[in-house]
């Protein structure tokens, strides 16, 4: 292991991004926080993405880890005690000034504070706790914090620092405790859930106004008391490093949304780090495309009603490749449909493919005061393409189409298997030639039609 | 028909519809446009539109009170748009709204209605793009400065996010097309100021001395990138090249 003392920042700051940027979680949504006269920062709702990497993520945090330097040795990670990497660590007014200074010139929405295991977990904890402390109360940062709880800390640290942070994250990592038995032998699932559980109360307990700890920033003014963990907690599932099915996958983060009150469930496609008998090979590169297809699903199950079991189950536990997950529900539930748009309930156009919630909302309000066509529909955002199949507007569907599954599946294919090829096959366009009749061939005309008919060709 | 020609400005735009609506031609035999641009109509009459804020206060009014805050909130961001029939389509608008009520934003099977959330839509859309994707560069005496070239006039929407999140910082943001600049005094208010001349941008430049964070940030937005996945055209979707001349992780370091 290489540990350089009086290291440059810049080169701090390369080895500990680098470091940290597997860890997919970059939002600064959740939590609506006005300016404080004198301080710097402020929170928007929705989240602000600053600016995207070129692997397209979107860079809304400075996502940095305190140190790389780690006592675990669990075989996904690039950090992991036996690997030889160059080694930093930052102190806690390094962090600050980095995050002041980027944060004026609107680099960045906040700090996303993650770390390797120095020492032990509650030393770690300790140092996270310092450098927020620092970074609120001595240099006035009013914007978002995301912080990482580290598994095994000190429960009254977690609650400190959840005073200071926005949002605060236990990573799960994989979906079983089998998987993580084999690939990070020194977690263990109890004790990643312990304080998922606490952060859970915490925020909990202060919404039915029971304040998490009586008296914990007691020399700090009233005005600068902070709410607990006010933007939720999130997790991250890395996919496809352990066996586990899209299946197992869905219904774990289903769980974590029902029983741990999570905010978000993110997935990362595992890329290959470390070179590990225990670990897949994967000649496609990181599989990109099922963690497209788990994001979807996920929107599914948290805006659009869904259950886990009534888009993958025990028989078919995994994603169809060439069809989106609400797609792929509809042709298996035919019966349901067509769907009349101007009498269906909100919940029902939901569940049509190519109706999202802006829309259905639209659609709602503005058949309050008139009638509505499919030119309508277009205009308020409705994907035709794909909706077409599944509506009738007064009755009618768009054009005379025949509610059959493989017709349907045949339409709809050639749709999707061009956006899962862009997925799967990046950068790689597809070759002209003469010959290639993919799509210039027109389609039969009347007149072709009746020539065929009569015989007079 | 007859053409009222008003300004290029909020203002302008009202007291045009305050013209044209008493007028008393109908709504059918009036139009609106905005004053130099293109060509005359063969068979229409031009009339001039006077500026004056009395006009436009009986027609914000009259906005506010039939029709509610949301509606003039919309009117207003259709105003900054870039497009070349705003004015009129302003006025279609306006035809239904004040007769309706707050609850015409919502009426999207109206054309006139569509055509006004849609430029709504693109201004708002593209404040929110600026709002993240301007950039400070650090100059003399700590002043903040920031060049944007939006499509739609959206400075205006910017400064209120900035004055309240750098509300202790002096901070510009220059607006490059139309040579306009939000400008903001620590802990104080922000105003709009016109810059016909960009002599200033120069002694700014000259000044700036802040090559330390920018060549941090350009080391973090390259090491933060997994090379696996990398995706240009995913980077491109939600970060068009438009907005890159002005940012600093795409700039050359010095």
């Amino acid at each position: 292991m290489l540990i350089q003392q009086n290291m440059e920042l810049r080169e701090k700051l390369a080895i500990l991004a680098d470091a940290a940027k597997y860890d997919v979680a970059c939002t600064s949504s959740g939590v609506e926080r006005k300016g404080r006269p004198g301080q710097l920062g402020s929170t928007v709702y929705a989240g602000l993405c600053h600016s995207f990497a070129a692997d397209g993520r979107c860079i809304s945090l400075l996502k940095i880890l305190y140190t790389n330097q780690c006592i675990y040795d669990c075989r996904y990670c690039i950090n992991r005690r036996s690997n030889d990497v160059p080694r930093a660590a930052f102190t806690p007014d390094e962090v600050c000034r980095l995050t002041m200074e980027f944060y004026r010139r609107n680099y960045i929405e906040g700090l996303f504070l993650s770390s390797g295991i120095l020492k032990s977990p509650d030393y770690t904890m300790d140092l996270l706790y310092q450098t927020l402390w620092k970074l609120r109360y001595v240099h006035g940062f009013n914007g978002y914090i995301h912080i990482k709880a580290i598994p095994g800390a000190d429960p009254v640290l977690i609650e400190r620092v959840g005073l200071l942070a926005d949002r605060m994250s236990v990573n799960l990592e994989l979906p079983t405790s089998e998987g993580l038995k084999r690939l990070a032998p020194s977690k263990d699932r109890t004790r990643i859930l312990t304080p998922m559980r606490q952060i859970q109360r915490g925020i909990a307990g202060q919404k039915q106004g029971i304040v998490p700890a009586p008296g914990v920033e007691r020399n700090v003014p009233y005005r600068w008391k902070r709410q607990f963990v006010p933007a939720g907690q999130s997790t991250q599932l890395i996919v496809g490093a352990t066996p586990e099915n899209d299946y197992q996958m869905i219904a774990v983060a289903e769980a974590l949304y029902k029983n741990y009150d999570l905010k978000r469930v993110f997935y990362s496609a595992f890329v290959r780090v470390n070179d590990d008998s225990l670990l897949p090979a994967l000649p496609g590169g990181p599989p990109l495309l099922r963690e497209h297809r788990l994001y979807q699903a996920d929107w599914l199950l948290r805006f659009y009603g869904f259950s886990a079991g009534e888009l993958l189950s025990e028989t078919s536990p995994n994603f169809n490749v060439f069809l989106d997950p609400k797609c792929d529900w509809a042709l298996r539930h035919l019966e349901r449909f067509p769907v009349e748009v101007r009498t269906a309930d909100y919940d029902t156009l939901l569940r049509v493919p190519g109706i999202g919630v802006r829309s259905a909302k639209r659609i709602v309000t503005a058949r309050r005061s008139g009638r509505l066509g499919f030119e309508d529909l277009k205009r308020m955002g409705v994907v035709l393409k794909r909706a077409v199949y599944f509506l009738t507007c007064g009755g009618r569907m768009m054009y005379p189409l025949q509610i059959d599954r493989d017709f349907i599946t045949a339409q709809l294919l050639g749709e999707e298997k061009r956006r899962a090829w862009d997925i799967g096959q990046k950068d790689s366009y597809r070759q002209m030639s003469m010959f290639d009749d993919g799509f210039l061939n027109p389609a039969p005309t009347e007149e072709d039609r009746l020539t065929a008919v009569l015989g007079q060709m | 028909m007859t053409v009222f020609t008003c300004a290029d400005s909020f203002e302008g735009i009202l007291c045009g519809v305050y013209d044209a609506w008493m007028s008393r031609l109908g709504h059918a035999n009036v139009c609106l446009e905005l004053a130099d641009m293109g060509n005359l109509r063969m068979f229409a009459e031009y009339r001039q539109v006077e500026e004056d804020p009395e006009k436009a206060d009986r027609v914000i009014g009259a906005i506010r009170r039939k029709a509610g805050q949301g509606v003039y909130e919309c009117v207003y961001h259709a105003s900054l748009s870039c497009e070349e029939q705003k004015a009129d389509r302003i006025y279609r608008f306006l035809v239904y709204a004040l007769h309706t009520g707050p609850e015409i934003v919502g009426m999207l099977h109206i054309p006139a209605v569509y055509e006004l959330f849609r430029m709504n839509r693109f201004v708002t859309n593209e404040a929110m793009h600026m709002i993240e994707f301007v950039r400070f560069s650090q100059t003399e005496g700590g002043i903040l400065f920031g060049t944007a070239a939006p499509k739609n006039d959206v400075v205006p929407l910017m400064a209120p996010h900035f004055a309240d999140r750098l509300n202790a910082e002096n901070w510009v943001i220059y607006d490059e097309k139309r040579r306009k600049a939000a400008i903001h005094r620590a802990m104080g208010e922000w105003i709009l100021a016109e810059l016909p001349d960009d002599s200033f941008r120069r002694r700014l430049a000259e000044a700036g001395d802040q090559a330390e964070f920018e060549n941090l940030w350009r080391t973090y937005h390259k090491h933060i990138a997994i090379a696996e996945r990398t995706n240009p055209r995913c980077q491109m979707n939600h970060l068009p090249l438009r907005f890159r001349p002005y940012m600093t992780e795409f700039q050359k370091g010095v």
